[in-house]
């Protein structure tokens, strides 16, 4: 099982780049290049050669005396050395001497050859035919390596250049398929493995299991830096190279170097690992950056958090409980409590005291719940006492309604952390009010459902719809809807469900849609009975 | 009360916070107020004027209320009734193990903490009244005869319903936490278990309450404990 798992999620991490041509016609290629790169400029060379004859048949003795004929055959020869290499300027040179012998010495078209010092010539054009023919050639080599070398240093520019505009470790991956397509030309496919799959090039060809299979040993061994690997079906070596930083390996890149002789593979597996060493620079400053990025996020984060919990909060609290404390006290005066203006007054800030309270201990939840700083306390409750402190606590929210509660007879207990579960209940509480007409009924109904006490609170109100539903576990989530017809935070739902799941709950949604009414259930996990014993204890 | 004024010790740093208190205090009677702004001030407070009642805050600046309130109680029984902050259960619970009578949690009406104070300043000169009934709303129960009346009738009990009643009476408007109605009931022979506590709670609840889904007696504080109410009217003002 776990072998097929990791064939599939290797061939899902695996993903190719070809640069250039497809090298499925790689079977056929090898003789047709051959002929190109070698039969035909031998025969071109040849041509040159038959030219230069037809020419000298047409001009010798009325404009050319007989012994300047090797000269002319230099011509081709030069030609041949500079356009086409060193071998087809010496077929140019030997062709040119044997033309010469047969056409133009005495006898005629015949290679006899029978006057010394036409002899002597004809060695002599040979030996300049070579020397020139080599020199030529060099210097077209000289060239042909100063040409490449500029374009090595464009590229180089160029990759060094991108590498320095580097963010991420994809960018950085895709500057190295640049550069190695654009200098080790269209013989390379390469492949690059990741674990965080951010990096998705169109797939290509498929690799070699084996190279799959070592690629993904290098991804999970530390240390295993480089491989190489002959696939014997084509005949091609892969170089596999890991992209790592000294705390990780981000990768691993597999070039195929292809099929050509050992020095060729050298060079390119050279070429290869400087590239990476440049790279790996690069994927080290990434590191360090975002090392810093995240070091500097997470410290303004809990600079922040501690900001509230330790003294905003405070400093938020104490001026509320100051407010609400000192209406208390104005409204059990009995100058205040026989004026009923007045004492509407009072009661007014009282409320809104409490609304403020409200707000500001929701905020705390919220610091709690993206702290990830919720640890449950469970322990069994009666899932009574639950639901009714959660009205209790909502009881100026849930004022303008009128609140129906059933209990289920043989209700069991439950293993909550009560406070939060009160907390969860409250806020579905409080979002039934908000949410639907003064003067209706929010119902709250209790039943026993697979080890578990599933409470819901079915409102008459604007209903949710399908895509609101999607969203509604979303912080700060509020439905376009409401924004400006209903006072929210939009942290009410996120923090309930939170407080579920912190206590092993589940969280529902029914709405049969806009207009509809809302049902919210909450399951929460049913204490273990022990009916006998905790009873026969109890009613002793 | 025994006295005719109890002198009652605030210790906040919140002048706002003192003001109202010492307003709330005057106002109901039957207390005169010394103020104290920090846990210095408090604790000399509390040694040399020997107050009747202290309302401790626990946001000090000089001294964390809890440490205040082990100091006070190393040579004390004054009740002491604590400001609390809310959502941190298990620290109510520790000054309630550390000595604390009751708390109320910020912010707060005055009502409710008149109300733990008269009823934490009755359970102090309880010995001295010599009234061996409690009463709490219609129920009255004799702690000497150990007979329960509900609305004048006697009811019968078992004998752990029963002591969970005395105890919860003995502290009648104070909240008792979990871990002492479990020692006192099951003696702490039986392993702690709450679930116990529950499920005897809810027996109790069915026969003296009203109506034992929207329980009106004893009065539950989550991940705390319980608490027998005195008095209707505190219920509403919760």
């Amino acid at each position: 099982m776990p072998f097929g798992h990791e064939r599939k999620s290797l061939e899902s991490l695996f993903a190719g780049i070809g640069s250039g041509n497809s090298s499925r016609p790689n079977e056929e290629l090898p003789w047709r290049r051959a002929l190109l790169t070698n039969a035909l400029p031998l025969i071109m060379s040849l041509l040159c050669v038959g030219l230069a004859t037809s020419g000298l048949l047409l001009i010798v003795d009325r404009f050319l005396p007989l012994n300047l004929v090797p000269v002319v055959y230099l011509i081709p020869v030069v030609i041949a050395a500079t356009w086409w290499g060193t071998w087809p300027a010496f077929a140019a040179a030997i062709a040119g001497a044997a033309a010469a012998d047969f056409f133009f010495t005495t006898p005629f078209y015949s290679f006899r050859m029978d006057d010394p010092q036409q002899i002597v010539d004809l060695l002599l054009f040979l030996f300049v035919a070579l020397v020139s023919s080599d020199l030529a050639s060099r210097l077209r080599q000289e060239t042909e390596t100063l040409r490449r070398r500029e374009r090595e240093i464009q590229c180089l520019y160029e990759f060094s250049r991108r590498l320095a505009a580097c963010f991420t470790v994809s960018d950085l991956i895709c500057a190295i398929q640049n550069y190695l397509s654009g200098t080790l030309g269209r013989h390379t496919t390469f492949f690059f493995a990741t674990l965080d799959r951010s990096f998705q090039p169109e797939p290509f060809e498929a690799v070699p299991e084996m190279v799959g299979q070592s690629a993904a040993s290098m991804m999970r061994k530390i240390g295993l830096r480089a491989d190489i690997i002959t696939d014997e079906p084509t005949k091609s070596v892969w170089l596999l190279r890991a992209v790592s930083s000294d705390d990780a390996t981000h990768g691993v890149i597999a070039v195929n170097i292809g099929s050509d002789s050992r020095a060729v593979v050298d060079t390119r597996t050279r070429h290869v690992e400087a590239v990476l060493a440049e790279a790996s620079l690069t994927l080290q400053r990434l590191d360090i950056g975002r090392a810093m990025e995240e070091a500097a996020l997470r410290l303004k984060d809990q600079l922040l958090r501690d900001a509230f919990h330790g003294n905003l909060a405070h400093e938020l609290r104490s001026p509320v409980a100051a407010i609400r404390g000192s209406a208390s006290v104005l409204e059990t005066m009995p100058a205040i409590r026989n004026e009923s203006r007045i004492h509407s007054l009072v009661e007014a800030i009282t409320d809104e005291a409490e609304r403020l309270d409200g707000f500001i201990r929701n905020l705390l939840n919220a610091t709690r719940v993206s702290a990830s700083d919720v640890r449950p306390h469970i322990e069994c409750a009666d899932p009574r006492d639950v639901i009714n402190a959660a009205i209790r606590r909502r009881s100026r929210q849930l004022a303008a309604h009128r609140v129906e509660v059933s209990f289920a007879d043989d209700l069991p207990m439950i293993n909550v952390d009560s406070a939060l579960a009160e907390e969860a209940c409250g806020q579905i509480l409080e979002n039934a009010a908000k949410y639907s007409p003064s003067g209706s009924t929010i119902s709250i109904g209790t039943r026993t459902e697979q080890g578990h006490v599933v409470v819901s609170i079915t409102d008459r109100g604007v209903g949710i719809t399908p895509d609101e539903q999607q969203q509604l576990g979303l912080r700060s989530f509020r439905s376009h809807r409401h924004q400006a017809t209903i006072p929210g935070s939009g942290l009410g739902f996120w923090i309930a469900s939170t407080f579920v799941k912190a206590n092993d709950g589940t969280i529902d949604i029914l709405s049969r849609g806009q207009g509809q009414g809302t049902t919210i259930s909450i399951a929460l996990p049913a204490a273990r009975i022990e009916d006998d014993e905790s009873a026969g204890l109890a009613n002793e | 009360m025994s006295k005719s004024t109890n002198l009652v010790l605030l210790i906040d740093d919140e002048p706002k916070i003192r003001r109202f208190l010492r307003a709330g205090f005057e106002l109901h009677g039957g207390f005169t107020v010394q103020e104290a702004e920090s846990a210095a001030d408090g604790v000399r407070a509390a040694t040399f004027n020997a107050p009747d009642l202290i309302i401790l805050d626990l946001a000090l600046p000089d001294r964390r209320g809890s440490e205040v309130l082990e100091l006070i109680r190393s040579w004390s029984n004054v009740p002491i009734i604590v400001l609390s902050v809310e959502s941190n259960e298990e620290e109510k619970v520790r000054l309630l193990e550390l000595g604390a009578d009751d708390y109320v949690v910020k912010p707060f009406g005055i009502a409710e903490l008149i109300a733990r104070s008269h009823a934490a300043l009755r359970r102090y000169f309880k010995s001295a009244d010599e009234n061996p009934v409690v009463i709490a709303g219609p129920l009255s129960i004799d702690l000497v005869n150990r007979t329960v009346l509900l609305n004048n009738g006697q009811i019968k009990l078992t004998r752990k319903q029963y002591r969970l009643l005395h105890v919860l009476a003995t502290h009648v408007g104070l909240v008792v936490t979990h871990d002492k109605l479990l020692e006192e009931v099951w003696s702490g022979n039986v392993r702690k278990n709450i679930q116990y506590l529950r499920i005897l709670v809810r027996d109790l609840r069915q026969i003296i309450e009203v109506d034992p889904n929207h329980p009106r007696l004893i009065v539950t504080e989550s991940g705390v404990g319980y608490r027998l109410q005195s008095r209707f009217e505190d219920v509403s003002a919760d």
